[in-house]
C-alpha cells in the first residue's frame, strides 16, 4: 500500500498547502479564467507545481506537472518529433486539462479528454488521488481521468497528468478557397485535421506524408481554386459548441466554424442551454461527494 | 439423466459464445436457451449434474433447427450436430420428444407409394385452398408428374421421398443437365426410397439406420457415384459413415456427391449457351454450406447460365425451413424466414436459387420466387 | 396478443412464480419477456469467463427504453439489484449475476436507428452486434472502429460497458473515443442523455465516466457511436522472427520512429501453430513469433509506412517479411488472428485468457517472465497480444476436470498480473475488472484512489443496486457483497 502512495515531494508539499481553512483555487496563466463563471470572493489562489517528470518517446506518453505551460511541454516533445492534443494558447497543462477545450485541429490531434491517461489531483480533504494509469490502454477501474478532465477543478485540484503523445506529421499545409461547399470539402479528403468556414471562405488543414498531401491537394483542386496560405484565419472571441449539422445554418455577422466538429467562434456569446435534469442530478451528486464543503474553485460550475 | 453424449465432445465447448450470431433461433429470440452455447450448457447440466428435464429444457432442444450454422463458426470444433442428434435420440427413446403423431407422420416417407398418393391428395387440397397457409406449401404442387427413366450407368441420381413426390421436375432437370455433360444417369427411384434425414432430426436414429442399410444394400452392386440434388439428403447420406460406423458405410458415404459439387468438376463439359436474362440470388441451404461445405460449387455451376449472380449479406444464416422444423415450429420458422426475406429483398433478385427442396418450399410460402439451380441450368440449355 | 397467448399468459402467471417480483415484471413486460425457470437461471448465471459464482434472478428481455425504466421501477420496489447483459462474451465476469439480481438482457434492443453521415454518428440499440453495425455501414463508406476479436458476436452495449478495444484500436482509440452520446436509464429510473453530438458537450464528462463502467452506473439503452471513414488504402504485413524479443523490439521501434500503424499484433509459436492447424492462415510454423502489422490511409503514405516497418523488422532480425498481395490473403491473415483464442481448444478443453498492459519497452522482459511463471506452475501458456499498445493476452490452457489444475492456473495468473504491475503496467487493457481483477485493484490503487472511484460510482448509483459486487474490491462500498455470493439452498444453480 505504501509503495503505491505518491512519493513526489513536490506534489506532497503542494497537497499540504491546500489544507487550509479557506476555499482554494488553482491559478494557471488565466487564459480561460472566466470559463464557468467568476471566482467567489475570499478564495486562496495556489499555483500548481511545474516540470516534466518523465518522458518516454517510445511509449508515446509523458508525465508532466500541471503548472508546466503547454508551450514548454511541446518544446520538450518536439525534440523527439512528438506533440499532444492540448491547445497551445499560452496556458498551462493543468489549465488546459481542467477546461478541456480542444485544439483547433481536433480532427487530427484528438480531444484533450482522450489524451489524459492518468491524473493526479488533490482532493478536497488534502489527499493525493491517482486515477487511470500510465499506459496507453487501460480499463482498470472507474475512469476518474474522464470525470476530472474538463471539470474546472471543482472536484479536485489537478497537480499532474500522464498524457498520450502523438508523432508530429512529416508535412502539413493550410489551403483556402472561396465559394465552395465546406461539407463537400470535408468529405472529399480522408482525414483533414481541420476544415474551417466563415460563410464564404473555406480553410483546410492537411497533415501527413508529403505525397499524400499533394494527392489530397489535387483532389481539392478539382472542387475549387484552393491556394496555400500561412495558417487559419483570426478567430472571433466567443466560442459556441453546436452539433456539426448546425454549422451550415449558423448566422452571425462574423464567425468561423469548424466543419465536422461543430465548434464556432462568433462575435456574440452562445446563449445558455437547458440542462437535462437527470444529468444535472448526477453532476450535483458528484460535486457533493467529491467536495462536500464546496471549497474547490467556488463560483465556477460545469 | 444420461443423454449418452460423448464426454469429450461435450467438453470441447469453452462457452465463448462465437456461435450465437450464427444461430437462427438466437437471432430472433435473443435468448441463451435458444442458442448453441445454451443448449450445450443444458446438455451438460442434464448429463453431468442430473438437472431435471423441465419443459424449458426440452423446449430448448426441440427448437434447434439443426442447421449447424454454429459448427463452422465454432473455433473449438464442437461437433454440435452430432451432440444434438444424440440428445434427441435419447429423448425420443425416453418418450420426451417426438410424440406418436409425429412418428406416424414420418412413416409414409419410407413408403413411396403411400407418400405419392398422399401428396396428390395434398396437391389437390392445396389447389382448393384447404391447406393451412402456415404450412408454407407451394401453391403449385404437381398432381401428376412425368416418370424418370435411366439413360445410362455412369451415375446414380438419388430421387428420395418428399422431393420425388413434390419436385420431380428438379430431378428431371438435373438428369438432363448431367446428360448434357455427357453422363448416363440411373435415377434411384424405388431402389432407395428415403435417406432418413428427417427422422434423424427428430431423434429417430434407429429408423435412419434401417433406411441407410436398405439404401446401401440396393446401391452396392458397383462403386458408381451417387448424386443428390437435395442438400439435406446429401448431408445425411454423407454422414452414414459416422452414423453406422462401419467401413462399408464409410465407403458408401465417399460415393455421395451433391449434384452441384459434381458438376462443378465437369462444368467445362456443359455446352456454351446464351445465359438466362436473370439476376439470381444464391441462397445456400445450411446442409450444403455448413455441413457439406460445398456451397461454392453452386456458383461455379450456375454462373455461366444466368446474367448475374448476387450474394446475400446474411453470412449464410438459416432460412428456418429445417426439414420438418417449419411445420413443427411455424412461429419461430416464420420469424427466421422474415430475416432471410429481408436479406433477399436487399439485393432484389429476379429469382432465388436454392438447392434444397425444404428451403425453396419454405421461402415460396413467403412469396419468394425460388428455383433449383438445376432447373435454371436446364432452362438455359433447352431454350 | 392472440387468445392462445393470453391463456398461456394467465396460466403461466398463476402457476409460475409465487414471487411478487416476477409477477410485477410480468405485469410490466408480458410473460414472454420474463424468464425465471431453472434452465434460464442456469444459463444466465454465466458469461464467457471461468467464474462460477453467479446466481441469476429473473431474466428480462426489454425492447424499449420505457421497458427498461419499468424494470428499474420494479427492481427498486423489491430492493433487487439489476445486471445488464449483452451477448455474454465478457472474460472478466462482468455480467455474472451476484445475489439473484434481475438480469436485463439487451439482445432484443438491436435496432440500428439512424446512420447520420453529417454528424458522423450512428444511433444504435445496445443489442446491435458490433460486426453487424460495420456491415451495415459499408454502403455508406464508414465503419465502427473498435473491433474486438469477438466482434462477430459482441454487442455495442457490451463494448460501451467494457470500453472494448481490438487490434485496430492502436491508431483509432478504444470504444471511449467512438461514443458521442449514451442514453442511460439510471438506477432510479430516470433517463439521462450523457454526452452529445457537440465536440465538448456541456458539463462534466459523464459519458466518459460511463463508458467502461461495466454496468455499474446504469443501463445504456441507445448509443450514438462515431463512425469512421473507410480508408482507401490498406496494407497488411506479416513479419517472422526467431525470438519473441525481436518481435517486441520491432514494435517498440516502429512506434518510436513516429509510425502509428492501424494494428500491430504478435503471436508466439505455440499459438501460431494452433491457428495454422485450425484455419490454415499461411503463418510460418517455424517462427518463434510473428508480427501482423497493418497500415491504413492514403496510398503513398501507406506505402512509406509499410516500407519503414519492413526496414525496422529486418534491422531486428526478421527472418521473413511478407506483404499480403490480395484482399483474400489479407482477410485470411486476420482470420487467423481473430480465431486464435478458439483455435487453442484443440489443445486443451479450457482456457483462461489474461489481459494486462505493460509499457511497450518492457514487453520482451515481461513475456520472458510469463513463460517462466507458467512453467513453474506447470501450465501451458500461449501468447497472442496487441503489441502496439503493450496489451498482453497470455492464454493459460488447462483441463478443469484434472484436480488441482484450476488452482495452479489461478496462481500463475496472479503472478502474471503482479509481474505486469511491477513493470509499470495496469490490470486490464480491455476486458475490464469484473470479478476477475477485483482482488488486484488494491495492488494498483491506494485506499484514497479507490474511495474516489467509489464516489464516482455513487454519483450515478447511490444505492449500489446496479451490478453490485463488481470492479471495486471488498472493503469498499457497493462491494461488500458477502451475501451476494450465497446461493439459496435447494435451488438448481
Amino acid at each position: 500500500m505504501s509503495t503505491l502512495a505518491v512519493t513526489d515531494e513536490v506534489l506532497v508539499e503542494f497537497a499540504r498547502q491546500t489544507v487550509t481553512n479557506s476555499p482554494i483555487a488553482v491559478e494557471g496563466n488565466r487564459t480561460r479564467w472566466d470559463v464557468g463563471g467568476p471566482l467567489a470572493n475570499g478564495v486562496q489562489l495556489l499555483k500548481a507545481p511545474t516540470g516534466v517528470v518523465e518522458y518516454q518517446p517510445a511509449e508515446m506518453t509523458v508525465q508532466v506537472r500541471a503548472g508546466t505551460t503547454v508551450a514548454e511541454l511541446h518544446k520538450v516533445l518536439a525534440e523527439h518529433g512528438q506533440r499532444t492534443s492540448l491547445p497551445e494558447r499560452g496556458g498551462t497543462v493543468g489549465g488546459a486539462v481542467a477546461v478541456g477545450e480542444n485544439h483547433l485541429e481536433v480532427l487530427g490531434r484528438g480531444s484533450v479528454r482522450n489524451a489524459v491517461l492518468q491524473v493526479r489531483y488533490v482532493a478536497a480533504d488534502g489527499q493525493l488521488v491517482t486515477g487511470g494509469g500510465p499506459v496507453v490502454k487501460n480499463v482498470s477501474g472507474f475512469n476518474l481521468p474522464k470525470l476530472i478532465a474538463g471539470s474546472l477543478g471543482v472536484l479536485g485540484s489537478i497537480v499532474e497528468v500522464v498524457l498520450r503523445t502523438n508523432p508530429i506529421p512529416a508535412a502539413s499545409r493550410w489551403l483556402q478557397a472561396t465559394g465552395v461547399d465546406p461539407g463537400a470539402v470535408r468529405n472529399a479528403v480522408l482525414a483533414p485535421s481541420a476544415v474551417l468556414w466563415d460563410g464564404d471562405t473555406t480553410w483546410v488543414h492537411l497533415e501527413g506524408h508529403l505525397p499524400d498531401l499533394d494527392a489530397e491537394t489535387s483532389v481539392l483542386g478539382d472542387l475549387a481554386g484552393f491556394e496555400e496560405v500561412q495558417g487559419p484565419p483570426a478567430l472571433p472571441p466567443h466560442r459556441w459548441l453546436v452539433r456539426p449539422q448546425d454549422v451550415s445554418g449558423f448566422s452571425a455577422d462574423r464567425f468561423v466554424a469548424s466543419v465536422g466538429v461543430g465548434t464556432i467562434w462568433a462575435d456574440k456569446p452562445q446563449p445558455a442551454r437547458p440542462q437535462d435534469p437527470a444529468v444535472a442530478a448526477v453532476a450535483q451528486r458528484a460535486k457533493a461527494l467529491f467536495d462536500p464543503t464546496g471549497r474547490l474553485n467556488p463560483g465556477r460550475s460545469r | 439423466m444420461d443423454l449418452h453424449l460423448n464426454k469429450e465432445e461435450l467438453n470441447t465447448c469453452v462457452q465463448c459464445g462465437l456461435c450465437l450470431p450464427h444461430c437462427p433461433t438466437f437471432r430472433v429470440t435473443g435468448d441463451e436457451a435458444m442458442s448453441p452455447r445454451g443448449r450445450i450448457k443444458l446438455m451438460r447440466e442434464v448429463q453431468d449434474h442430473d438437472a431435471p428435464l423441465t419443459k424449458e429444457v426440452i423446449r430448448s432442444f426441440e427448437t434447434c433447427v439443426q442447421c449447424r450454422g454454429c459448427e463452422p463458426a465454432c473455433p473449438s470444433g464442437v461437433p454440435y450436430g452430432h451432440l444434438m442428434e444424440q440428445t434427441r435420440e435419447t429423448l425420443a427413446e425416453a418418450g420426451e420428444i417426438t410424440p406418436l403423431w409425429q412418428r406416424l407422420a414420418f412413416k409414409p416417407l419410407e413408403q413411396p407409394v403411400a407418400l405419392k398418393m398422399g401428396s396428390a391428395a395434398l396437391a389437390i387440397a392445396a389447389k382448393a385452398k384447404l391447406v393451412p397457409k402456415r404450412l408454407g406449401l407451394p401453391a403449385d404442387l404437381a398432381v401428376r408428374q412425368e416418370s424418370l427413366t435411366a439413360s445410362g450407368d455412369d451415375l446414380y441420381l438419388f430421387t428420395g421421398c418428399v422431393m420425388d413426390a413434390w419436385q420431380r421436375d428438379v430431378h428431371a432437370a438435373g438428369q438432363r443437365v448431367l446428360e448434357a455433360a455427357g453422363f448416363g444417369v440411373t435415377p434411384t427411384g424405388s431402389l432407395a426410397p428415403c435417406c432418413g434425414a428427417l427422422q434423424a432430426h427428430a431423434g429417430l436414429l434407429d429408423t435412419t439406420r434401417d433406411l441407410a442399410q436398405t439404401m446401401m444394400s440396393s446401391l452396392s452392386g458397383d462403386d458408381r457415384p451417387i448424386l443428390v440434388d437435395s442438400a439435406g439428403c446429401g448431408a445425411a447420406m454423407k454422414d452414414y459413415g459416422h452414423l453406422l460406423g462401419t467401413p462399408e458405410a464409410q465407403a458408401f458415404s465417399a460415393r455421395v456427391f451433391d449434384i452441384q459439387e459434381w458438376l462443378a468438376q465437369h462444368v467445362a463439359s456443359l455446352p456454351k449457351v446464351e445465359p438466362l436474362d436473370l439476376v439470381v440470388a444464391v441462397q445456400d441451404p445450411c446442409h450444403l454450406r455448413h455441413v457439406q461445405k460445398v456451397h461454392l460449387a453452386t456458383r461455379t455451376v450456375l454462373a455461366p447460365f444466368v446474367r448475374q449472380l448476387v450474394e446475400l449479406d446474411d453470412d449464410g444464416l438459416c432460412c428456418g425451413a429445417g426439414g420438418a422444423f417449419s411445420v413443427l415450429e411455424p412461429e419461430l420458422a416464420g420469424d427466421i424466414r422474415a430475416r432471410k426475406v429481408d436479406a433477399i429483398q436487399r439485393v432484389s433478385p429476379d429469382v432465388v436459387a436454392s438447392a434444397n427442396p425444404g428451403c425453396s418450399m419454405h421461402l415460396g410460402g413467403a412469396g419468394v420466387a425460388t428455383e433449383h439451380p438445376m432447373t435454371l441450368i436446364d432452362r438455359a440449355l433447352t431454350t | 396478443m392472440n387468445l392462445l397467448g393470453k391463456a398461456k399468459d394467465l396460466l403461466g402467471r398463476a402457476s409460475a412464480s409465487n414471487d411478487p417480483l416476477v409477477d410485477d415484471l410480468v405485469d410490466a413486460l408480458g410473460s414472454d419477456a420474463v424468464k425465471v425457470d431453472a434452465a434460464h437461471r442456469a444459463l444466465y448465471a454465466h458469461d464467457a469467463s471461468v467464474f462460477d459464482a453467479g446466481f441469476a434472478g429473473p431474466t428480462c428481455y426489454p425492447e424499449t427504453t420505457e421497458q427498461v425504466v419499468a424494470i428499474m421501477a420494479v427492481a427498486e420496489k423489491h430492493g433487487r439489484a439489476v445486471v445488464p447483459r449483452g451477448a455474454g462474451t465478457g472474460l472478466a465476469g462482468g455480467a455474472i449475476p451476484l445475489g439473484a439480481p434481475v438480469i436485463v438482457a439487451l439482445t432484443k434492443m438491436n435496432q440500428i436507428h439512424d446512420v447520420d453521415t453529417v454528424n458522423r454518428v450512428a444511433w444504435v440499440g445496445p443489442g446491435v452486434v458490433n460486426l453487424d453495425l460495420t456491415n451495415h455501414l459499408r454502403p455508406f463508406g464508414f465503419h465502427f472502429a473498435p473491433d474486438p476479436s469477438s466482434q462477430q458476436v459482441c454487442t455495442i452495449g457490451g463494448n460501451v460497458a467494457n470500453n472494448s478495444g481490438g487490434p485496430h484500436c492502436l491508431a483509432y482509440g478504444v470504444t471511449d473515443a467512438h461514443v458521442a452520446a449514451v442514453e442511460v436509464v439510471l438506477i432510479d429510473g430516470s433517463v439521462a442523455m450523457l454526452g452529445g453530438l457537440e465536440d465538448e458537450p456541456d458539463g462534466l464528462d459523464l459519458r466518459g465516466a460511463f463508458v467502461g463502467s461495466e454496468g455499474t452506473l446504469g443501463i445504456a439503452t441507445k448509443v450514438a457511436v462515431r463512425i469512421t471513414k473507410n480508408p482507401p488504402a490498406v496494407t497488411t504485413l506479416l513479419l517472422s522472427f526467431d525470438s519473441v524479443a525481436d518481435a517486441a523490439n520491432t514494435v517498440s521501434e516502429v512506434i518510436a520512429a513516429g509510425v502509428v500503424p492501424a494494428a500491430m499484433e504478435v503471436m508466439d509459436q505455440r499459438i501460431t501453430v494452433a491457428v495454422e492447424n485450425y484455419v490454415g492462415a499461411g503463418y510460418p510454423r517455424d517462427a518463434a513469433a510473428v508480427l501482423l502489422a497493418e497500415v491504413e490511409g492514403l496510398e503513398a503514405g501507406v506505402a512509406l509506412d509499410a516500407k519503414k516497418i519492413s526496414e525496422i523488422g529486418r534491422a531486428n532480425n526478421a527472418t521473413q517479411v511478407r506483404v499480403a498481395a490480395t484482399d483474400e490473403e489479407r482477410a485470411l491473415l486476420w482470420k487467423g488472428r481473430k480465431t486464435a483464442f478458439g483455435a487453442i481448444a484443440q489443445i486443451a478443453p479450457d482456457y483462461y485468457l489474461h489481459d494486462t498492459v505493460v509499457p511497450r519497452a518492457k514487453l520482451a522482459a515481461v513475456l520472458e517472465q510469463v513463460y517462466e511463471i507458467a512453467d513453474r506452475h506447470d501450465v501451458i501458456v500461449m501468447n497472442v497480444f496487441h503489441a502496439g499498445d503493450g496489451n498482453l493476452h497470455p492464454l493459460l490452457l488447462f483441463d478443469r476436470t484434472v484436480e488441482g489444475t484450476l488452482e495452479r492456473v489461478h496462481a500463475a495468473g496472479a503472478e502474471i498480473v503482479r509481474a505486469s504491475l511491477d513493470a509499470g503496467g495496469v490490470l486490464s487493457g480491455e476486458h475490464g475488472v469484473g470479478v476477475e481483477k477485483q482482488p488486484y485493484m488494491a495492488e494498483m490503487f491506494t485506499d484514497a484512489d479507490l474511495d474516489h472511484q467509489n464516489r464516482l460510482r455513487q454519483s450515478f448509483d447511490p444505492v449500489c443496486r446496479a451490478n453490485p459486487g463488481k470492479v471495486l474490491p471488498m472493503g469498499h462500498s457497493c462491494a461488500d457483497i458477502q451475501s451476494l455470493r450465497q446461493t439459496p439452498p435447494g435451488v438448481w444453480g
